[in-house]
């Protein structure tokens, strides 16, 4: 599954992201210069903890940041060859939910309760695809089939609440995969499910994903999931990406302290440790973020110079790269 | 075995409800339906489970909020349904909890030194300096410092939060604790924080602990034995290392295997289709026959309850498949 992404392979494109939230006295930079690609096919994970930003990162590439509050102050999203930060509203609507579809973490808010689960998940196709009455029904029925849910017919019919939580969860699935999007995003899309259904669900993209090659970015603070499910890694922290690179090398070899900190830090099955490895202290509050390399405070390896400057970012082979003062002065 | 702190002997709790809006269907919800096994002084037992197993309710029978259907509770050797007046307050002074949300368990309008302090206050009449004192000592055996006394819980991060509920928790110096998803709402990085504060506070008080939990890496790390139930009924008990070495029962499996592992080369194991079932005229013979993948042709396993026996020493499970080892 892995590939090696080319220039003419890249599905998106985010260069330089920032986005703000302005408050009365203060202001909150939720995504702070935030620069990655996706290749066709390809699975992308945005880790990082609550705060850290990839929440926004993904609003921002739907163009749906809160209003008012947020604002995208700076970057450029390209998907294929269009920026999608210089579309009207009008032609962005073209994108979202058809080109590019989101599957956000709570299956309670994200459905509406009083209308039919068929109603719902015909919407994007009346929308995008133009089909109506027979034809738009047989994609509905298609799309409820591919996430795997019984008796369809009978299904689309329903309310939300007639359905379970994994159930509620594939519906959204459906809902986002129904147009075909070339990219989907999951923001912590199983958060709320049991292990088992949760399994489910992460097969169940797996095998969508490698019927459709379609794209898709993984949100999660779950370092399970990424490793099961990602091809390549973003860890981000304080609005920034500081590492990025194939799972397997993050994996194996974390450059950055963050990244090999929260590596150590979670239980691993099998592996008995005597004690977690603890990272001290609480990630940054946005208002304030500390100068120069933002983790800094918690970092048992900061140098003088990491209280001073933001590092630069020290490619590590191909589009591996890292930003931390350690591995740039190494070298 | 040491010393036997706390033992749930057939335990069962029956609600009401179940029915549409002409009747009521009884007491039709088989939340917990006849559950056993036993908390040793200075150990860790784990109550591992999907929801709507019940493991919460069973929690919350320990900690006296509900009331039995059937079934004994006995702590230190006595059946806590005869405890009145003293010896139910040394109860519920011994045996305190630790819940999942640390923003819903806090009072928000509460000063930490009265939050910590209350227990203090109403069980030992603490006051004034006395009290100050204490809740300064509590607050830094969790790791915070006596000066936030005076904030109000706003003023304090998740993890510190749950920082605060272990100190109020420890305060009136328990044997027995009950954590439930006790950092399943916190970051990861503060939730090693919380479990290793857990586990020093385990070695240097003795404290035993019940962890509520459905994340069985966790448990792994802290608990000495697994206890996992499936719809109101026990389907495994065993020491850790028996457990995560030699599961024995199908359910069990398909949990441990659908763990995704932060281990790119580790592969995801087979997961099991369909949901968990619901409590609500739960499935007839053993439970989880509707999904088992080893379920026996035979009617066996659709009719027939399995029988909770011992395997092997210490090791218990209800399935028609696994058969005790030869003596």
């Amino acid at each position: 599954m892995l590939r090696e992404s080319k220039e003419d392979d890249i599905l998106l494109r985010v260069e330089g992201l920032k986005t703000y939230f302005f408050q009365r006295t203060a202001v909150l930079k939720a995504v702070d210069g935030v620069s990655f690609s996706v290749a066709q096919g390809e699975a992308v994970g945005l880790v990082g903890e609550s705060g850290s930003g990839k929440t926004m990162t993904c609003l921002s590439l739907m163009r749906l940041v809160p209003q008012p509050g947020a604002r995208i102050v700076e970057g450029e999203i390209w998907f294929k060859g269009d920026n999608l930060l210089e579309m009207t509203e009008q032609e962005m609507r073209a994108y979202r939910g058809h080109r590019m579809a989101i599957v956000m973490q709570d299956p309670q808010t994200s459905l509406n309760p009083v209308y039919t689960v068929g109603e719902q998940v015909a919407e994007p196709v009346r929308l995008h695809l133009k089909e109506r009455g027979q034809q738009a029904m047989a994609r509905v029925l298609d799309s409820l089939r591919a996430v795997r849910i019984p008796r369809p017919e009978l299904r689309l019919g329903q309310y939300p609440h007639q359905f379970s939580g994994g159930m509620r969860q594939r519906v959204v699935a459906a809902m986002g995969l129904t147009t075909q999007p070339e990219l989907l995003i999951a923001d912590e899309p199983t958060t709320s499910l049991d292990v088992t259904i949760q399994a489910q669900f992460l097969r169940l993209i797996r095998e969508l994903q490698q019927d459709s090659g379609t794209s898709v970015i993984w949100v999660t603070h779950d370092l399970g999931i990424v490793a099961q499910m990602c091809d390549r890694v973003n860890v981000m922290y304080a609005g920034r990406i500081v590492e990025s690179g194939r799972v397997r090398q993050i994996y194996k070899e974390p450059q950055h302290p963050y990244t090999r900190a929260l590596l150590d830090s979670v239980p691993l099955m099998g592996a008995r440790r005597e004690k977690l490895y603890q990272i001290e202290g609480q990630p940054p509050d946005l208002r304030s973020i500390p100068e120069g390399c933002p983790f800094w405070p918690r970092c048992p390896e900061a140098m003088d110079k990491c209280k001073e400057q933001y590092p630069p970012r020290t490619s590590l082979g191909s589009e591996d790269f890292v930003h931390c003062w350690l591995t740039e002065e190494g070298r | 075995m040491a010393n036997r702190l706390l033992e749930v002997e057939g335990l069962a709790k029956h609600f009401r409800g179940g029915g549409n809006w002409l009747s009521s269907g009884g007491d039709s919800i088989r939340a917990v339906d006849g559950v056993s096994f036993s908390v040793e002084e200075g150990e860790t037992f784990a109550l591992v489970g999907e929801s709507g197993c019940g493991k919460t309710t069973v929690a919350k029978m320990i900690l006296l909020l509900e009331r039995p259907t059937r079934g004994a509770i006995s702590f230190q050797g006595k059946d806590v349904s005869s405890f009145r007046g003293g010896s139910l307050r040394e109860y519920k002074r011994l045996v305190q909890a630790v819940f999942q949300d640390p923003y819903s368990s806090l009072n928000p309008r509460m000063q930490v030194l009265d939050i910590i302090g209350e227990p203090l206050r109403v069980h030992q009449g603490m006051r004034g300096r006395d009290l100050r004192m204490r809740v300064g000592e509590l607050l830094e055996n969790v790791g915070l410092n006596p000066v936030t006394a005076s904030f109000f819980p706003h003023q304090f991060s998740g993890g510190q939060r749950q920082r605060i509920a272990i100190a109020r928790a420890l305060a009136l110096r328990p044997r027995l604790i009950v954590l439930d998803e006790p950092v399943s709402g916190l970051d990861v990085s503060i939730r090693a924080q919380i479990l290793n504060l857990l586990v020093d506070l385990q070695r240097d008080l003795g404290l035993s602990y019940l962890l509520i939990s459905h994340d069985l890496a966790i448990v792994e790390h802290m608990s000495h034995r697994v206890g996992v139930m499936y719809v109101g009924k026990m389907v495994e008990l065993a020491t850790r290392d028996e457990f995560y070495g030699n599961t024995l029962h199908p359910y069990s499996n398909a949990l441990l295997s659908s763990v995704p592992q932060p281990d790119p080369d580790v592969p995801m194991g087979t997961t099991i289709g369909g949901e968990v079932a619901s409590p609500i005229n739960p499935p007839s013979g053993c439970r989880f026959h509707t999904r088992c993948p080893i379920y026996l042709e035979t009617n066996m396993c659709r009719e027939v309850e399995p029988e909770w026996r011992e395997i092997l020493s210490e090791h218990l499970t209800a399935c028609h498949k696994v058969e005790p080892a030869v003596v």
